[in-house]
């Protein structure tokens, strides 16, 4: 049963199409992913007064990109105002970059199965630009990700998931009511 | 435990010998370099190490382009510049760096411009940008501690932020590593126990943090149990040419292992605690290297009780914490025993670091990439409270 199933597998992984199909289906799972998180920078900012604080010292104008080598989705957000905003899809001629190397790399992160930490230490992704101000945005990425994912991801997403209070499940609460208006709003 | 996905390499040609350094010349001819720039310091200049290159160079046809020796301490953006002009001005094909860290990785970010085609280092920072091919390079280690002479790591101070800035590419490792014992025996005791310290903080990070895989761990081992062996006897004795030798490698084995396994929070409070107070890194390590242990022993405590055995410590049927704690002591007590042999300081505030300092450090240091390996997270506050520890 098992064999054949495995070769009906490896069929239709060997009919003509087939690698630019899946190649198409990892572009929209990733660029689908990245536009809910750009937004998603805005509506944490908005919400959450450690992120707020975390980007204070932040120096204003500063761009950074997050996306997917060679020719994948990326999204670029900048602080101005004291915020984050979303600039939209893109490098956008980014002062820092997080880039992964692949496809199957940012799909590994981006659905949550591996931390940003842990794809750091396995070389998934490549920094362009100043890596003190990397591990700045790193720990604002670590925010956004305690705000947007489950707990019970956290542990896998986070070397350590924050204590989370009544105030920041409230908080939690608005980022999730705050994103899809976010989201759309986007998108036209 | 077998990671599941890890990457190691380590191109470097390595020569290990009492007379390594007759061999430059014609390692030189294989690599189809004629002129050689000789990056280095005063210091080396001083204690005669140059001329032991300059003999070698003498019996060859090749020769010595220039000889820089202006590599401070910390090696700085604006030197690497300098040093890259002069590269092409005295029509030099490669690099001999002969020093301890700071020459070798000036010459690696002078290399780095060069090639690049750049006027400032600065807008090259960042993870495997360097696209390049890098000039050939063979470096000459003269303290048995950085490791730098088998990394992929050169770490430039920024004089304009003061803060220590870690350019990674598997471009920057030297094609050839020299170990010759001549080279390290002129170092005083002191500076003898703070790069071996150097060293065995290199295999024990490389060890315990979260890029740590099968290859990399014999590495660290084997650097750990030279230290072991050789550290107190090459700092009682800095004429012992096989406990030099000894260390020699060991600082180059913890080297391979750390630019694959990369290090974690002893480093990134060491990096902050040289930009914010000029303390010596190699003695950074060595003060913050059981403090760091023990905080991170919550996370990996496993792989700080594997170090008991390595470090000398008996292996008991004891809990896997208690065993660490164990590793933790038996750090301490070869530090203190160094202290007592060499001076070298046990805590920070004997470093040249003031209380008052000890925020900007912590502020440093939560910024620094090394942290980013660490196998626990290190907020400010857990950094500082670290440092106030060690202070």
């Amino acid at each position: 049963m098992n064999d054949t199933f495995g070769n009906m597998i490896n069929r239709i992984r060997g009919l003509p199409g087939y690698p630019a199909l899946q190649t198409r289906v990892k572009h929209i799972l990733c660029d689908t992913v990245l536009s809910v998180l750009g937004p998603a920078f805005e509506v944490v900012g908005r919400y959450v007064p450690e992120f707020r604080k975390e980007i204070e010292p932040w120096e204003e104008g500063r761009r950074f990109s997050i996306g997917v080598l060679p020719n994948g989705p990326a999204v670029t957000l900048e602080k101005t105002g004291g915020r984050i905003r979303y600039l939209g899809k893109g490098m956008r001629s980014p002062h820092i970059s997080m880039a992964f190397k692949n496809y199957d790399s940012a799909l590994l992160v981006l659905m949550s199965i591996m931390g940003s930490h842990q794809a750091f230490a396995e070389n998934r992704i490549l920094v362009y630009g100043d890596l003190a101000k990397t591990m700045e945005i790193n720990r604002v990425v670590n925010i956004v990700n305690a705000y947007l994912l489950p707990g019970f991801v956290l542990k896998t997403v986070l070397k350590r998931p924050p204590k989370m209070g009544i105030k920041n499940y409230i908080s939690k609460g608005k980022v999730y009511a705050g994103l899809l208006p976010a989201v759309v709003r986007h998108m036209i | 435990m077998i990671p599941h996905y890890y990457q190691h390499f380590c191109p470097v040609k390595i020569l290990s010998g009492h007379n390594a350094v007759s061999n430059i010349p014609f390692e030189l001819d294989i690599l189809g370099c004629k002129r050689a720039m000789i990056v280095t310091d005063k210091g080396v200049v001083g204690a005669g190490l140059i001329n032991i290159v300059r003999e070698a160079f003498s019996d060859s046809d090749r020769e010595i382009g220039y000889i820089f020796d202006e590599t401070p301490p910390d090696s700085s953006n604006r030197l690497v510049n300098k040093l890259a002009k002069l590269f092409e001005k005295q029509k030099c094909d490669c690099f001999v760096a002969v020093g301890g860290g700071s020459a070798l990785d000036t010459a690696k970010g002078a290399n780095i411009v060069i090639s690049e085609g750049t006027d400032d280092i600065l807008k090259l920072q960042g993870n495997e940008i360097i696209k390049a091919d890098l000039f050939p390079m063979i470096a000459v280690p003269t303290t048995a501690g950085t490791g730098s002479e088998a990394t992929k790591v050169a770490v430039i101070y920024n004089e304009e932020k003061n803060t220590k800035m870690a350019f990674v590419s598997d471009r920057l490792y030297p094609r050839v590593a020299v170990l010759d014992s001549r080279m390290t025996m002129t170092v005083p005791p002191r500076l003898t126990a703070a790069t071996g310290m150097d060293a065995l903080t290199h295999a024990v990070e490389a060890y315990t943090c979260l890029q740590k895989n099968p290859i990399d761990d014999i590495f660290a081992r084997a650097a750990i149990e030279l230290v072991r062996k050789y550290l107190v006897r090459a700092t009682e004795n800095g004429r012992d040419e096989e406990a030099r030798l000894g260390m020699a490698n060991a600082s180059l084995f913890a080297g391979i292992a750390f630019s694959n396994s990369m290090v974690g929070m002893v480093h990134a409070l060491a990096h902050a605690c040289g930009g914010v107070c000029h303390v010596p890194h190699g003695l950074a390590n060595a003060i913050l290297l059981p403090h760091g242990l023990e905080y991170n022993i919550a996370s990996v405590p496993q792989y700080i009780a594997e170090l008991s055995g390595m470090l000398g410590g008996s292996i008991e049927y004891m809990e896997v914490r208690d065993q660490a704690m164990v590793t933790v002591s038996l750090v301490k007590n070869l530090l203190s025993r160094l202290n007592r042999i060499s001076g070298i300081p046990m805590r920070l505030r004997d470093a040249g670091v003031s209380e008052d300092k000890l925020p900007a450090i912590a502020r440093g240091a939560v910024n620094d990439g090394a942290l980013a390996f660490n196998p626990a997270e290190v907020s400010y506050e857990e950094a500082l409270e670290v440092l106030k520890q060690a202070f």
